[in-house]
């Protein structure tokens, strides 16, 4: 799968709620998820995307060459 | 293959007049939204906490009254003039009505931006409700009657072009935007009498002094007669392009045309008879009358749902048009990287997230616990201030360049700006929420209380102001990088096809739409049934109680400075 730099960047944005609400979500079953597991988990979560964009731009340039 | 300015140059003059107008209100509302976030959450505070509700009213009205229906009109004459495919039967009405509604817009707005220089003895520091007893200057009223019947004449020319059209077509179905315009305007008509009759019967002769006392719950309960409708009245725009334009640029043809109609129909029907739900907590209306109006605005989700349903199946069809396969994966086959297509479909993902806090507000005994509370705002935020505002400010990147017969200055930029829209919005509209639910109250400079501490459920209070003022830093450099692309955008060089504005057939066409569909008389006499079915009982209990002009003086908020003779009038407001 390749992914665009405009699908990247909604990715990115679509990450940010699913983070935030990931507390209110461990909330419902009495779990007080700190801020900084938040953070961890964004920080993982830009990197998978990260990772993903990079990978499937790989193929791309290597057919140029 | 002429664009919109090249077939239409009178109309398009027009609509890019009523959208100048449209996104300096944007501008400035945006501004006084940026000042609001950071001075409520302490974090950055150089107006006065008395000064904070002359803002708020400027914020309120500048955007959710003066951008959104500004852009409205400009669009629906767009709408009628394309879809008709002829222009405007007489322009000089049109500019007649864009001259009224602009004069009003600016009345009400010069008196409320005087309430923030002392020296002029004039305010309006009432907030976008206008509820008396908090009383205006009669500009700002003034204003306001003439910005409505403004658009009464709007409704009126649009009708008046219909007629010619139906003229020459006597057979014909009604075009799609047209019929979405018309029925829109016949709910409009319908709603806006309340509002009209309170500004014009009611508030003006009391800001005159011609009449000492009003009837503050009548003329609460006439202003939400029309502060429920007008809501549809910003979504209706939305729905427009969400229906027409959003399944083209996602490379697809409208599901079901019939079905738009149906929904269309639905909102006429069932917009006004819901009003007393904003009302859930005024005493002196009957818990059955709250009763009714919960179960009628229940049956508003009918329509909402369809246009989820609708909406979401067009843009599939498109997303497979274009090669996209699997349950999940046709997603990633849309044009990302159109700014038109992507706003649009980030307001349509926050929209449901607004509909669903929405239903917490419509529930009469959910309400009781987040009424009056920042959970309100943090609602409207994703309704009125993502669903109609970012669906407009996308639409405006395929619409302007139709208007200007130039090319979008950078689509890039509007990419970044409609999704820094939506992530400043996820971090505003979470944290309104979360704060209106412990209780945090909206509509104060002040949220702080002596001895008492707000307890946030889940992290801390603190938290939760960093995350609105953040959301609202970012909404605002949003609005900067619209307002500078459109305008860059204004002064490119003219070209021959700035943008591919044709508008596909929808995949079931109106011949497949019933007729009775079409028939606005029948519909617009069965929702006038229904209005008089939900309020002649509470009204004439209102006027029973109190009388039509009541007991209740104003409190003249321009003399704010004089504090003691305010405390005066308060004490007798309460004896
Ligand atoms: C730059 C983006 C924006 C920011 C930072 C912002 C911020 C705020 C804040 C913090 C409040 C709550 C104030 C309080 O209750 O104390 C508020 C109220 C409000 N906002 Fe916004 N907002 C923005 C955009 C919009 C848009 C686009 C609309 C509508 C189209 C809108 C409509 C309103 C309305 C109607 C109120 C309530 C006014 C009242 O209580 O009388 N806002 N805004
Ligand atoms: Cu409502």
């Amino acid at each position: 799968m390749t992914l665009s730099r405009a699908q990247l960047l909604v990715l990115v944005a679509f990450s940010i709620p699913v983070a935030i609400e990931l507390r209110v979500l461990f909330g419902f079953f009495g779990i007080d998820l700190p801020l900084v597991a938040v953070v961890a988990f964004e920080a993982v979560f830009l990197l998978l995307i990260a990772v993903a964009y990079m990978v499937g731009a790989e193929p791309k340039s290597a057919t140029k060459h | 293959m002429a664009t919109f300015v090249d077939r239409y140059p009178d109309e398009a003059a027009v609509v890019k007049a009523c959208l100048t107008v449209s996104f300096t209100a944007l501008a400035i509302g945006a501004f006084f939204g940026l000042v609001q976030a950071l001075h409520r959450t302490d974090y950055f505070r150089f107006i006065s906490s008395v000064d904070y509700y002359t803002v708020l009213t400027g914020h309120g009205v500048l955007l959710a009254l003066v951008f959104t229906i500004f852009f409205l009109v400009g669009l629906f004459t767009w709408a009628v003039v394309q879809s008709l495919e002829r222009p405007m039967p007489d322009i000089r009405l049109t500019w007649a009505w864009f001259g009224l509604t602009t004069t009003g817009a600016v009345f009400a707005a010069v008196a409320i931006l005087a309430g923030l220089i002392p020296s002029i003895d004039m305010s309006a520091d009432v907030l976008y409700t206008f509820y008396a007893p908090l009383q205006a200057h009669p500009l700002f009223y003034i204003g306001l009657a003439m910005f409505i019947v403004g658009t009464w004449l709007a409704g009126a020319d649009w009708f008046l072009a219909y007629r010619d059209w139906r003229g020459d077509n006597p057979d014909e179905r009604i075009p799609l935007q047209t019929f979405m315009v018309l029925t829109t305007m016949l709910m409009w008509y319908l709603s806006t009498l309340g509002v009209a009759v309170s500004v014009v019967v009611f508030l003006i002769p009391w800001s005159f002094g011609l009449v000492e006392t009003v009837n503050p719950l009548l003329t609460r309960t006439l202003f939400w007669y029309f502060g429920h409708p007008v809501v549809y009245f910003w979504l209706m725009p939305a729905y427009l392009m969400w229906y027409t334009v959003l399944p083209k640029l996602a490379g697809g043809r409208l599901f079901s045309d019939p079905l738009a109609r149906v929904v269309f129909v639905l909102f006429l029907l069932l917009s006004t008879p819901v009003g007393i739900h904003h009302q859930y907590l005024d005493p002196g209306i009957a818990e059955g009358f709250k009763f009714i109006a919960m179960t009628n605005t229940m049956f508003l989700l009918l329509p909402s749902l369809l246009t989820a349903f609708t909406v979401v199946a067009s843009v599939e069809h498109g997303a497979r048009q274009r090669g996209g396969k699997g349950y999940i994966k046709w997603l990633g086959a849309l044009p990302w990287r159109d700014p038109a297509f992507t706003g649009m479909a980030l307001a349509g993902a926050m929209f449901a997230a607004g509909g669903f806090s929405g239903m917490i507000n419509a529930g009469m005994n959910i309400n009781y616990l987040i009424h009056n509370t920042l959970w309100v705002p943090g609602h409207f935020h994703l309704t009125v201030g993502t669903a109609v505002a970012l669906t407009m400010m996308a639409g405006s990147y395929w619409l302007v360049p139709q208007l200007t017969g130039k090319r979008l200055y950078s689509r890039p930029i509007g990419l970044l700006q409609v999704v820094m829209w939506f992530v400043g919005m996820v971090f505003m509209s979470n944290a309104m929420h979360r704060a209106g639910l412990v209780g945090i109250p909206r509509r104060t400079a002040e949220p702080q209380y002596q001895s008492f501490d707000f307890n946030a459920v889940i992290g801390t209070v603190g938290e939760l102001q960093a995350q609105i003022a953040l959301g609202g830093t970012l909404l605002f450099l949003s609005v900067v990088l619209f307002v500078f692309n459109i305008l860059l955008s204004a002064i490119e060089d003219p070209i021959e096809n700035p943008v591919d504005d044709s508008l596909p057939a929808p995949l079931s066409g109106a011949s497949g739409s019933p007729r009775v569909l079409d028939d606005l008389r029948l519909w617009t006499a069965i929702a006038v049934v229904l209005v008089i079915l939900a309020y002649t009982l509470p009204l004439a209990s209102i006027v029973g109680d109190a009388g039509w002009f009541g007991n209740v003086p104003g409190v003249p908020v321009w003399v704010s400075a004089n504090v003691e003779a305010l405390g005066d009038l308060l004490r007798e407001v309460v004896a």
